[in-house]
């Protein structure tokens, strides 16, 4: 359930107009009116707080859940590379929906699509896309724009890096011995950037690319975090590699962790 | 005008003379585009022409900007002269024909047109590729290169004697989502971007955006790139095309194996092999076995045949789609009545003669209008298999039969002083739904009076 909860009492009323109060699920319909109403609060929680920080001490706590079924995962089959084979000891299922018993929706990337103001300071510091036993780890994972992103071959096999983004340029590089390490990144901002491999067609991994540090990864769980957050109002979207986007527009206080949930339907 | 067409050359690294390539003119691409190449690639560029779905590989959509032969950075566009290459040489082993009957400026054109479909080519600037220095095949070293194609794992999708039967090669699919088929080392002539040492050096570096095929620039050193350039190319078979073939008179004993050293003397010829298109296009059934070798010996009474294809996959007795082939022999009578086994069978259809293998170890001889009973109906003991084998991606098979059966009634006799039509149709069991077929050629045996031929 949805739980409104440590908010600067100015913004419960907006926040109940686009879905915080609301029962039901969002859906993207909401994406337009929650923009429309993002604008105005936006601008009198900065008045108020001054010159926004780059970063501040809000969080947002939440979690994704998916409505209905998952489709069944099915086994994988690698028995054409003994290499991959090898390396599992029970078998490898596919994880293109991977939801749990309370139907917690994991791999989902939650990040603030509007409202983050930079320029943000970029990190040295790898986000790393690991292969080991013919499977990427991790399979969902945010990284900022012109971050490094190192890309790591831990199989004794032969994994190509096909990756396809839209609006970034395209890769597709070789990494046949294992310790093997290529560095790449991401000149733009964008989600959903899929990599797979063409000699073990089962891998898939996808990244989110963003101009700022705001997004988390829904886990196990379904749960997610997005820390640091200046005080304001922020559009929030979830992407997940089955079910698309869902849109709410949120507004957090200095050191408050608000909660916030997104729901996807099974198809 | 000549400054500005002096400057894109300039920004396209071309090779050809600058007074070559003509001042851009959009109406004038546009016009040629339209002439040629649009019943393919479509009005508008998106691949979608009205011969399009009847290919394998489909004609590109080029609004994608998405380039397979370059000489430029995985990822990034081709280079004029790369597209100039394309439009000069077209793609061998492709629907893709050459367009050399165009004058050079009409090509040019065309390079800036292709360019105007796509944005790529506005916000992405084409990076071409350092060529490590070619040490020349004297010093290439074979051995090494054959070492770097086992580290590099070009064996997962090639297979290890580079016959298109690696692990992977049976689920590839290309960023369109179209299953397709990497190439088989053997056959050079397949190679859209060229086989020479060269070629493959750049394919390496490069990859080939869209088909899944990586690049290899930072996962090898400059030198291996060259010995495992020239070790991919000496894996090539140079094809024999031939219209007439002649097979070898040998006094006698018919070889009974494969190795028998006198297939060594005996006169190869080769046939390309072509899926039967069906209503769901080429491309459904992206070919696997694209060309048969056929070498024959006769003796005064009967002839052998030494067939050699590659064939991804083994489909033998246990399978319910066995690999097979159909050797197919004009009887006298129907000359010139069938031209192609392309559209045989069709209604009203003559008779032929199929001599007929498959690896569920069935053989004989059958005059059928059709193909399909064929591979059920009871056959006639005249061709017999004496021998066949498998491995790593080649089936080679002996068949042996009569010059002239006694039966069935009305087969084809190969007789000396006249021609024999013959062709193949040639089924692999992993690719079930596809037939391939070869055109004619002409067995040809030489007077039995005057000596010749074996020892
Ligand atoms: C008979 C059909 C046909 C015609 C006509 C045709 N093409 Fe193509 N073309 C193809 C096919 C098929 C491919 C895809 C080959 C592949 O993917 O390997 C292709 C691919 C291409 C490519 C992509 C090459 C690359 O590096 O990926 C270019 C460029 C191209 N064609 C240009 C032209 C131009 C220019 C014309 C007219 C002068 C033309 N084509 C006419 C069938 C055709
Ligand atoms: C992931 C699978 C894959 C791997 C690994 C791979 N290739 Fe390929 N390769 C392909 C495919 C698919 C094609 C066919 C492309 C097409 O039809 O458009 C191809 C085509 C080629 C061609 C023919 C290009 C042409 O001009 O038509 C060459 C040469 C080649 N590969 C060399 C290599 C070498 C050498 C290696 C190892 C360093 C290698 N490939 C590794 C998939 C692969
Ligand atoms: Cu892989």
């Amino acid at each position: 359930m949805t739980r409104c909860s440590r908010i600067a009492p100015a913004l419960i009323a907006i926040l109940v107009a686009i879905g915080c109060g609301s029962s039901k699920p969002q859906d993207a319909s909401a994406t337009t009116e929650g923009q429309a109403a993002s604008s105005a609060p936006a601008q009198a929680a900065q008045a108020s707080a001054g010159q926004p920080a780059a970063t501040g001490s809000a969080s947002i706590q939440g979690t994704v859940r998916l409505n209905g079924t998952a489709p069944a995962a099915e086994k994988v089959k690698m028995d054409a590379d003994p290499v991959c084979q090898q390396q599992h000891a029970s078998p490898v299922y596919t994880e293109d929906v991977v939801a749990d018993a309370n139907g917690g929706l994991k791999h989902v990337f939650v990040y603030v699509k509007e409202g983050a103001k930079g320029p943000f300071p970029v990190p040295t510091q790898p986000v790393v896309l690991n292969q080991q036993g013919c499977w990427y780890t991790p399979r969902v994972l945010g990284i900022q724009v012109n971050q490094p992103f190192e890309i790591v071959n831990s199989d004794g096999t032969l994994h190509n890096i096909n990756a396809k983004p839209g609006v970034n340029p395209p890769f597709n590089i070789a990494q046949p011995v294992k310790g093997m390490k290529t560095t790449k990144k991401f000149t733009k901002p964008e989600i959903g950037v899929t990599f797979k491999c063409n000699v073990h067609p089962w891998m898939r991994a996808f990244a989110g690319v963003v101009e700022h540090p705001f997004f988390g990864v829904s886990g196990a769980d379904g749960a997610f975090t997005i820390a640091g957050l200046p005080a304001g109002t922020y559009v929030i979207e979830a992407w997940h590699e089955q079910y698309g986007t869902k849109t709410q527009t949120i507004s957090v206080g200095d050191g408050e962790t608000t909660s916030l949930e997104f729901t996807f339907t099974a198809q | 005008m000549w400054g500005l067409a002096a400057i894109l050359w300039l920004a396209g690294g071309g090779a050809l003379a600058a007074s070559e390539r003509p001042a851009p003119d959009p109406k004038a691409g546009q016009a040629a585009y339209g002439r040629s190449c649009a019943r393919c690639h479509g009005a508008a560029g998106k691949g979608d022409g009205v011969d399009a779905k009847r290919f394998y590989p489909r004609p590109r959509d080029l609004t994608l900007g998405v380039y397979k032969f370059r000489s430029t950075a995985s990822g990034t566009p081709p280079t004029d002269e790369d597209l100039f290459q394309t439009i000069h040489r077209g793609l061998p082993g492709t629907n893709m024909p050459d367009w050399q009957q165009l004058d050079e400026a009409t090509r040019w054109r065309l390079v800036d047109y292709l360019k105007s479909l796509s944005p790529v080519f506005e916000h992405t600037p084409p990076s071409p590729v350092t060529m490590p220095p070619d040490p020349g095949a004297k010093r290439a070293d074979l051995e090494k290169g054959q070492a770097v194609y086992q580290q590099l794992g070009c064996a997962a999708c090639h297979g290890a004697s580079g016959r298109a039967n690696g692990m992977s090669a049976a689920g590839l699919v290309d960023d369109w989502g179209m299953p397709i088929r990497p190439a088989d080392f053997t056959q050079g002539w397949t190679f859209r971007g060229g086989a020479a040492p060269r070629d493959i050096a750049l394919r390496l570096i490069t990859g080939i955006d869209g088909a899944g095929m990586p690049s290899y620039a930072e996962a090898v050193s400059g030198e291996d790139i060259w010995h495992l350039a020239y070790y991919v190319a000496s894996l090539q078979e140079p094809p024999a095309w031939h219209m007439i073939a002649h097979p070898l008179r040998v006094s006698g004993s018919l070889p009974a194996s494969l190795d028998d050293p006198r297939w060594g003397q005996a006169e190869r010829t080769d046939l390309r092999l072509r899926n039967v298109v069906q209503p769901a296009g080429e491309w459904a059934h992206p070919p696997t076995v694209r060309a048969i070798r056929m070498q024959a010996v006769y003796n005064e009474d009967t002839i052998a045949f030494r067939l050699t294809w590659d064939d991804p996959t083994q489909e033998a007795a246990e399978s319910p789609a066995p690999d097979a082939l159909a050797l197919v022999l004009k009887p006298a009578d129907t000359q010139g009545d069938v031209v192609t086994l392309q559209a045989w069978p069709y209604a009203g259809a003559p008779r032929l003669d199929l001599c007929y293998w498959s690896a569920a170890g069935v053989s004989g001889e059958t005059l059928a209008a059709e193909f399909d009973g064929v591979r059920s109906a009871p056959r006639w003991p005249a061709t017999r298999t004496a021998a066949s084998s498998y491995d790593d991606g080649r089936w080679q098979v002996l068949l042996q039969r009569p010059l002239q059966p006694q039966a069935p009634e009305g087969a084809a006799a190969i007789t000396a002083g006249a021609f024999t039509s013959i062709a193949f149709a040639v089924w692999d069991g992993g690719n079930a739904d596809a037939r391939a077929v070869s055109p004619w050629v002409e067995l040809s045996l030489r007077d039995p009076t005057r000596p010749s031929g074996g020892h």
